[in-house]
């Protein structure tokens, strides 16, 4: 289903990032959106006493006006880390400021529009009800709330289904609700936990083009997604964090090109040849239908590796360099953080 | 759905009809037939179990008027159903007892109780506690001391006609007593014990209860006198008559 | 300001709850079977009618909140629909007492449309002059029951539904014998008797709400016992709140 367009309805107020007054915080904190310093979250069994780990000494930093991937296997401490900024969780050590508020007190929260992994409603009420009743919890006044949640039930593609209750909507109808509970009162800051969560590829692509909206409007966007190609095409910067540990960040270019590029070498025909020992490690060779694709992890031997091909008299056809996808990076950075994990004795993980 | 989906559907669905149909019947057979053959519990057995209405106050949870209430309703089944058939009045006393204790503001318990006791239960002085405990727990009822001073006029085996009198002065003094109780209290003194005393007794308590049983017996009383006068019946038949036997057999 | 709104969604929520529609049609048959019952009593039918009345408002709100009060906090974490609202400029506090306060609304309808129709049959069997008691004592009522919710609530941000509804069952219970145990206090040694006296102190007084003896006999109360009964209920509701709000507080939504 397509979401609504804005041209007919009547436009949420235009958002500039300076707007709004500055809450207190050093200079520099005021700069950033999110600011997270040493946190850290651990769990203690009431019973065994034995006590888990949720996130290790994470600092972060999400700038004002861009788009911030979050990024982490199954348990890395993600939602943990989205639960403490939106005061659901409370942290075992270190601070956290939204717009430069401490995220213990309440009006950190009054510029923020979050949405849960797989949100839960009140299955009694309908879509503009419960969009009613949450721009009232977060400030707007009677007659705005109402305007604004009939605006953006429409900018989800459920106006149509305004007194719908929610107990009949799918999953994705849920998800689009949820998305437009979290930017009915016109936030500065969107916290998003698997936004695409649930969503078909048009419902995914709707809600990337609303990102990006927000975006045009200055609003800060951090969320957590495990599909990589919208966090590739979306995010100005992403972090991973692995076992409640921030491994990397930084741009998306950054990140890949470190990872380096294989180069793929296109050969017409079947092939049937002995790879030589020194590249059969980096070369990889794999029959289709009417060609041979060779994929050169190294580039460094690209040059002996045609001129063996020449020599073996190869039909080559295309040498195409592959730029590092970050899905890659990801891999990698999983499986060098798991080894050194394993090399140490660590207390028990455990997520959100 | 195909047709022949739809059909076998149906055929189901009739089927467990025709079940529940027949279960149903055959269910309250035997509960028809259980209630012909087996011993059933006697109405208002289960209160002549319970403890004293003390004890039981505090497991009504604030509600012992309604406690009360619902022991009064099942109290009259009682009643009713001993004046039925071997008019044996056992329980009363407990069960009363339990009530008042419940709710010792509830007069028409106290009333309807020792009248119970005395005119059909033969126990005079189980009534005479238990109208007595009313008065102790509603010290300005006018009503309850008229009452009690008539307990004491128609006793069963002699008038009490002192203890009348101070009833019925008592009554005289008190909120809510029928205007009569002056009356009453100086024929008593008078140690009246005439047939017209008792017969205006009776009439007072006819026209002034909503009780039926009540009513029954102040009506069979009049009548009995009203026949004594008509008949001029001899002087020992009239004093015996002004003077209420031990029990009431039928109602003539 | 936010409170009210998560009050306006807890009446709501409980108002669309067929629940209190059961229990709507439960008191006003219980209101006709008192008028059956009425011959059986003997003279004692407005005395019936005023009592069964009276308990049946008190028993089904007690229903409601052990069915609905008790889970009212514990069903919203269990089922996550507290993140959409904890995650706003909503502090847990002002959530609580919406909470509270909802419920509360719901079940001063429940009390007022059974009470209304009580005080309308019994005007109807000729005895007006006893509707001013059993107003009042609608009012204690639903007072008993605001305060009775408070314990709900509190004991829903402590424990599952199950067990908050029999914690909240034994304080209603217990509460209905603080005069019992004051008296019983005098008949031990300083200690103990001590002891039983602050557990007096502790549980909810709900025998301050009870006025249905007067009521059964058109008696009203006075206006003394009604301030007092009022003053009591918003403070103990105060204390319970307060000391859910301060469980909340600490407590992590995993």
């Amino acid at each position: 289903m397509k979401l609504g367009t804005v041209q007919n309805s009547t436009a949420p107020a235009e958002f500039h990032p300076a707007r709004g007054p500055r809450t207190g915080g050093a200079d520099d904190r005021d700069e950033a959106a999110v600011r997270v310093e040493h946190l850290s979250k651990s769990y203690r069994s009431n019973w065994t006493l034995r006590v888990t780990r949720g996130l290790e000494d994470l600092n972060l930093e999400v700038r004002r006006g861009e788009v911030f991937g979050y990024l982490g296997p199954n348990g890395a401490g993600k939602t943990t880390t989205l639960k403490i900024l939106t005061g659901l969780l409370k942290p075992t050590s270190g601070q956290a400021w939204l717009m430069g508020e401490p995220v213990h007190r309440v009006s950190s929260r009054r510029n923020l529009g979050f949405l849960p992994e797989q949100p839960y409603f009140y299955d009694y009420l309908n879509g503009l009800e419960y969009l009613e009743m949450v721009a009232k919890l977060s400030g707007l006044g009677g007659a705005d709330a109402g305007r604004q949640a009939r605006h953006w039930l429409g900018r989800v593609g459920l106006g149509a289904r305004a007194r719908l209750v929610l107990r009949k909507y799918s999953k994705g109808m849920l998800q689009r609700l949820g998305l437009a509970g979290a930017l009915v009162h016109s936030p500065e800051l969107l916290i998003l936990d698997e936004p695409m969560s649930g969503l078909d590829p048009f419902g995914r692509h709707d809600v990337r083009d609303l990102i990006l909206e927000q975006r045009e409007r200055g609003v800060t966007v951090l969320f957590s997604s495990h599909i990589l190609p919208d966090v590739e095409t979306l995010c100005d910067r992403v972090a991973i964090v692995i076992g409640g540990r921030l491994e990397r960040v930084g741009t998306v270019s950054e990140l890949v090109s470190e990872q380096g590029g294989s180069v793929e070498i296109r050969c017409a025909g079947a092939v049937v040849i002995e790879v030589p020992a020194p590249w059969r490690q980096a070369l990889r060779l794999n029959e289709r239908p009417g060609e041979t694709l060779f994929t050169l992890s190294d580039p460094r031997f690209l040059q002996p590796v045609l001129a063996w091909m020449v020599e073996s008299r190869l039909a080559i056809h295309a040498v195409t360099p592959q730029r590092g996808a970050l899905e890659q990076l990801f891999l990698a950075t999983a499986r060098s953080a798991t080894a050194s994990t394993a090399e140490t004795t660590e207390p028990e993980r455990r997520s959100a | 759905m195909s047709a022949p989906a739809v059909a076998a559907i149906r055929r189901r669905m009739s089927v467990a009809w025709l079940l529940a149909l027949v279960l149903a019947i055959a269910t309250a057979t035997v509960a028809e037939y259980a209630a012909r053959v087996l011993p059933r519990p006697a109405p208002f057995g289960e209160l002549a179990y319970y403890p004293s209405g003390r004890y039981l106050r505090p497991a009504t949870l604030g509600h012992a008027e309604t406690a009360a209430d619902l022991a009064w309703l099942r109290a009259v089944q009682y009643y009713g159903e001993r004046r039925r058939t071997d008019n044996r009045f056992d329980q009363l006393e407990h069960v009363f007892d339990i009530l008042t204790s419940l709710s010792p503001g509830f007069d028409g318990a106290y009333v309807f109780g020792a009248f119970a006791l005395a005119q059909e239960g033969g126990r005079f002085p189980q009534a005479e506690r238990l109208i007595l405990s009313g008065l102790e727990h509603n010290p300005r009822s006018g009503e309850l001391a008229f009452e009690t001073g008539f307990l004491y006029y128609v006793r069963p085996g002699g008038r009490d006609l002192r203890r009348a009198a101070e009833y019925f002065e008592l009554a005289a003094r008190l909120p809510g007593s029928p205007p009569s109780a002056t009356r009453f209290a100086a024929f008593c003194r008078q140690n009246a014990g005439s047939l017209e005393v008792a017969y205006e007794l009776w009439s007072d308590v006819f026209k002034s209860t909503q009780n039926q049983y009540m009513r029954e017996i102040a009506a069979r009383q009049m009548q009995r006198i009203h026949t004594a006068i008509e008949n001029h019946w001899p002087s020992s038949a009239i004093d015996r008559l002004a003077t209420p036997q031990v029990r009431i057999r039928s109602a003539s | 300001m936010s409170a009210l709104v998560v009050a306006h969604n807890t009446y709501r929520e409980a108002i669309r709850d067929r629940v209190l529609l059961g229990i709507l049609v439960a008191g006003f048959a219980v209101l006709a079977l008192t008028q059956i019952l009425k011959p059986l009593a003997l003279g004692e039918g407005l005395r019936l009618t005023v009592d069964l009345g009276l308990s049946t408002i008190t028993f089904l709100g007690l229903m409601v909140v052990l069915l609905v009060g008790a889970g009212l906090v514990s069903k919203e974490i269990e089922r996550r629909t507290i993140y959409n609202l904890l995650a706003r400029p909503l502090p847990r506090a002002a959530y609580l007492a919406g909470k509270w306060a909802g419920l509360s609304a719901a079940l001063w309808c429940v009390a007022l449309a059974l009470g209304t129709g009580l005080a309308t049959l019994v005007a109807l069997m000729g005895h007006a002059g006893y509707v001013g008691a059993i107003i009042e004592a609608v009012y204690l009522e639903g007072l008993e029951l605001t305060v009775v919710t408070a314990i709900a609530v509190l004991f829903s941000s402590l424990s599952t539904p199950v067990l908050s509804a029999l914690y909240t069952a034994g304080l209603f219970v217990g509460g209905q014998w603080c005069d019992d145990l004051r008296r019983l206090a005098t008949h031990f040694p300083d200690a103990f008797g001590r002891v039983l006296t602050v557990t007096a102190d502790v549980l909810p007084d709900l025998s301050l709400f009870n006025m249905r003896t007067l009521a059964s006999n058109g008696t009203p109360t006075t206006l003394g016992h009604l301030l007092i009964a009022s003053a009591y209920a918003l403070l103990y509701c105060g204390c319970a709140l307060a000391l859910g709000a301060a469980a909340l507080e600490s407590r992590d939504f995993k």
